[in-house]
């Protein structure tokens, strides 16, 4: 339904995503991790053609069967909302301040369906209730600032929802939450993809998130994708030194006992931090932090290795302890 | 390190560099003594004795314009000279003191905001006859506020610092510690926006000029040189736009002037303006 | 939300208070006798002793005071001395001029500066910004009487389109609008310059927000946005900036009226002046100050009606 095929952003100052191809199909649920700066904001702001317009795409981006890469404003526009839909990280400042929130639901409903004021503000109220907004009645009429951060997130949801789409990008959308609500934000996140059939792809650096909220998982860091597979596979066993840097650097305060002197064990941190767009090093993305690197990593970029029939990594030292 | 100084600020100073210089040069020299009649050459066109004509005296527009550029900056310098330490004496005292003075002082000034200049000068011209003297009082009075209102708000950020608070713990009173440390802080807002007032009361000095509320004849004057000339327009259209021209830049340069220095002194105010 | 109203409506009332005593201690207690201005240096002692009694200037100040407010809040605000006539029917006289010529310059105002400032922003570091900023900048420092000179010269003078000046009556509506056409039009472009920077600024502001970026989500393009969500939030500073102006409108029909010989209140100033009348003038003065105090009152008022969010604080 949607693919990427050696898809590229790049600007005048570097490539912040480099080759990458992916496939969704209807029902998928992925996550994308990577720290900030890795290029999964790059990509689901792509997979919307909102990419900045500065930023020059090449590769092939294809979504219900036609090449999106160099669409304008009006085809994308003619997408979003009905094909792809997003939700924002923060609550609080994604809902137009001055508008009652039942309007800016019933906004798109009215410009992409056509429906009128009535059966619009019908179909606000059943996605109220579908995301699980308490007394929906009263807060169609109600503004953001009346309503808490979980409930201004469900009506984020309900928005994005109104035109039925067939994939939701969810863009680290319960950072911004309590711990609590966000985990009834997740669970309302995978409970509509079932029920709707609908793809999710959701974007965390929060993997206990993504763990619960999807069943694939794609890494990234400086702008490449370098492992995927199964969610839970990858979360036991990463392979990706970058992958098992990430994962050493969850804090997990449960799976790691207190010495005997009280404290906690130092976290393992991957030394070193995401380079700059400019300094990316031409090969693999990862190298000068790696700490299996070997000589042809800095100037030649890995290709895929499989692991199993469903897992890849992108690493040089992967690929030769594979093939040993 | 090199930074490249704003396009506004550049353009500005050369503006300002000009009518500065002609007011100055007018203090020393101009073409022909700028109230010299000479009847027989009145409407008298462009030439290379009268550079710009002549007016319906036969009194030569050059020079005219140079004397006039002398007396607008005259009028705006003391005019912001005068509202701009009284305004920044009253926002300091109002910032050293705090509490009801500062809510007074403030509501005080808002007050003054309800008098536009030229209301003023027309209440002072009521009761003491229309002078020069009146417009550059009324000009004064409006940027009382205008600087209380910056002064504060600029003095108050300073009074947070440690160093205030460290001159505070040494038992410096608070009349000291304005003059030593707050004053020389928000030196920099209060030029800035000194230079934008300064454009502002231009404006206001050539429009109490035409309205005949502010230089009065022979005084020269750009506004009072384009009420007379309104009267000429079937004549001599040309005399209304010499003088009209002068303010624009004067004014222009000021203002492009002072929105530089914000830019170079605090570009977090300006970016998008 | 009621204790906001009260607190505003009471500030909005003591400075009308504060503004009435400035206008009658400057028209009043600053050194100088009305009578002598009145009258003239060679009037003889009897005329100005007459003429004292007449105006209440042997009263003392605060009897005098309270008896211009307490007269002025029953709409006398004296007999003019060069007219012969209650300075109140000269104010209703002329006040359909002055209010024709303010209303019409503020909604041209605003109309030309939001097309102007939402135009600008929309086409952010494009040749149109920059024209825009260009033009309004030049704007801001052009006189509006001289544009005024200019806009006769051209229309009045060289193609003859437009009165250069006068007004002679409303019986004839067609030839009446004619006449305020000019002076509309210089009021206008003066104070939208100002106003188009503070749309412009705002609604960048505003595009930079959340909500933009989920309204271009729900497909919604970039024009409709602008108009729907840009615009109202960038609403806020716009009128304050809109309620300065219109004070600034309001005086600069003093100055407008002039040029085009109008026949409304800052014409009616200006004659006060020369005449020397002044209860006219101090009642202008008044009239004129507390229309600004006002526009800035109703501002505030505005501001609850159109964000929201300050109604639950108010």
């Amino acid at each position: 339904m949607i693919e990427l095929q050696d898809f590229s952003v790049s600007f005048k100052s570097g490539t912040a995503l480099r080759q990458a191809s992916l496939a969704i199909r209807p029902g998928d649920r992925t996550g994308i991790v990577g720290e900030s700066g890795s290029g999964k904001t790059m990509l689901a702001m792509s997979l919307m053609g909102m990419a900045p317009a500065a930023a020059d795409l090449s590769g092939k981006l294809v979504l219900d069967g036609r090449d999106m890469t160099g669409a304008d404003d009006r085809g994308w526009e003619a997408l979003r909302a009905r094909k792809v839909a997003m939700i924002f990280q923060e609550p609080m400042t994604a809902l137009n301040p001055l508008r009652r929130v039942g309007d800016t639901v019933m906004d798109p409903l009215r410009l992409h369906l056509g429906l009128s004021k009535a059966e619009a503000r019908a179909r606000a109220l059943a996605l109220f209730e579908e995301v699980g907004i308490p007394s929906p009645v009263e807060r169609l009429r109600q503004f953001p600032h009346e309503l808490s951060g979980g409930q201004r997130q469900r009506v984020v949801i309900a928005l994005a929802l109104a035109c039925d789409p067939e994939l939701l990008i969810a863009d680290e959308p319960t950072t911004a939450l309590d711990a609590n609500v966000a985990l009834r934000i997740i669970d309302l996140l995978v409970r509509l993809a079932e029920e709707r059939q609908m793809a999710l792809l959701f974007i965390s650096h929060d993997l206990a998130a993504v763990a619960r909220a999807t069943r694939d998982i794609v890494v990234m860091y400086g702008g490449d994708i370098v492992e995927r597979g199964p969610t839970a596979e990858v979360l036991t066993t990463p392979r990706h030194p970058y992958t098992q840097g990430l994962l050493g650097a969850r804090p997990n305060p449960v799976a790691e006992p207190r010495g005997a002197d009280g404290k906690r064990p130092r976290l393992p941190t991957i030394p070193g931090s995401v380079p700059t767009l400019q300094d990316l090093p031409s090969g693999c993305r990862f190298s000068g932090r790696c700490p299996v690197e070997l000589p042809v990593c800095a100037g030649t970029r890995p290709g895929s290795t499989l692991i199993s029939a469903t897992r890849l990594a992108n690493c040089h030292a992967l690929k030769q302890e594979v093939s040993a | 390190m090199k930074t490249r100084l704003p396009v506004n600020f550049l353009i500005g100073a050369v503006l300002v560099a000009l009518v500065l210089g002609a007011a100055a040069l007018s203090l020393v020299w101009t073409p022909h003594d700028f109230a010299q009649m000479n009847i027989k050459a009145k409407f008298g066109p462009a030439s290379s004795t009268y550079w710009l004509g002549t007016d319906q005296l036969g009194r030569d527009v050059v020079s005219q314009l140079m004397a006039a550029a002398r007396n607008s900056m005259t009028v705006a310098l003391a005019a912001v000279l005068i509202g701009g330490s009284i305004g920044t004496a009253l926002g300091l005292l109002a910032s050293a003191i705090g509490g009801w003075v500062e809510d007074l002082v403030m509501r005080i000034a808002d007050i003054g905001f309800a008098f536009p200049a030229l209301l003023f000068a027309i209440m002072l011209a009521a009761v003491f006859g229309p002078s020069l003297t009146n417009a550059v009082l009324a000009i004064s009075f409006i940027n009382i506020p205008v600087f209380a209102r910056v002064a504060r708000a600029s003095a108050n950020q300073v009074w947070t610092r440690e160093y205030v608070a460290a001159a505070q713990a040494a038992g410096l009173n608070r009349a000291v510690i304005s003059w030593d440390h707050i004053l020389p802080n928000i030196g920099a807002a209060i030029i800035v926006q000194a230079t934008i007032e300064f454009a502002v009361a231009i404006l206001a000095e050539a429009a109490l000029s035409y309205l005949g509320l502010g230089a009065q004849p022979p005084a020269p004057s750009w506004g009072r040189m384009l009420s007379e000339a309104q009267t000429l327009m079937y004549l001599a259209p040309q005399l209304a736009i010499y003088p009209g021209l002068c303010i624009v830049a004067a004014v222009l340069g000021f203002g492009l002037l002072g929105d530089g220095l914000r830019d170079i002194t605090d570009p977090r105010l300006s970016r998008e303006r | 939300m009621g204790y906001f109203l009260f607190r505003r409506t009471l500030g909005f009332v003591l400075t009308l208070f504060a503004v009435s005593v400035v206008v009658f201690a400057v028209m009043n207690v600053l050194p100088g006798d009305p009578a002598l201005t009145i009258l003239g240096l060679d009037a003889t002692e009897d005329a100005l002793a007459a003429l004292r009694e007449q105006l209440g200037l042997n009263d003392p100040l605060l009897t005098r005071y309270v008896h211009w407010v307490w007269n002025a809040l029953h709409g006398d605000f004296g007999i003019s001395h060069s007219f012969g006539i209650p300075v109140a029917g000269l104010i209703g006289e002329r006040l359909p001029m002055t209010i024709s010529l303010a209303v019409s310059g503020m909604i041209f105002t605003v109309i030309l500066a939001l097309v102007m400032g939402i135009g600008a922003a929309a086409n952010h570091r494009k040749p149109g910004d920059w024209g825009m900023m260009f033009i309004s900048q030049l704007g801001i420092a052009i006189p509006a009487f001289w544009l005024s000179m200019l806009l006769v010269l051209l229309f009045a003078v060289k193609l003859r389109w437009l009165p250069p000046g006068g007004f002679a009556g409303w019986d004839d509506p067609v030839a009446a609008m004619r006449s305020l056409i000019l002076p509309t039009v210089a009021l206008a472009l003066v104070q939208s310059s100002v106003l188009a920077r503070v749309t412009r600024s705002s609604a960048l502001e505003v595009m930079r927000q959340d909500f933009v970026r989920t309204a271009r989500a729900t497909g919604f393009s970039r024009r409709r946005i602008l108009w729907r969500h840009v615009l109202p939030n960038a609403l806020v500073p716009i009128v304050t900036i809109v309620g300065m102006q219109f004070a600034a409108l309001v005086t600069g029909t003093i100055v407008i009226e002039n040029v085009f010989y109008l026949p409304g209140l800052g014409r009616l100033i200006f004659q006060s002046i020369s005449n020397r009348d002044l209860p006219t003038v101090q009642a202008l003065v008044m009239l004129f100050a507390a229309i600004v105090v006002t526009a800035n009152f109703i501002v505030d008022l505005l501001y609850v009606v159109i964000d929201p969010r300050l109604k639950a604080r108010a």
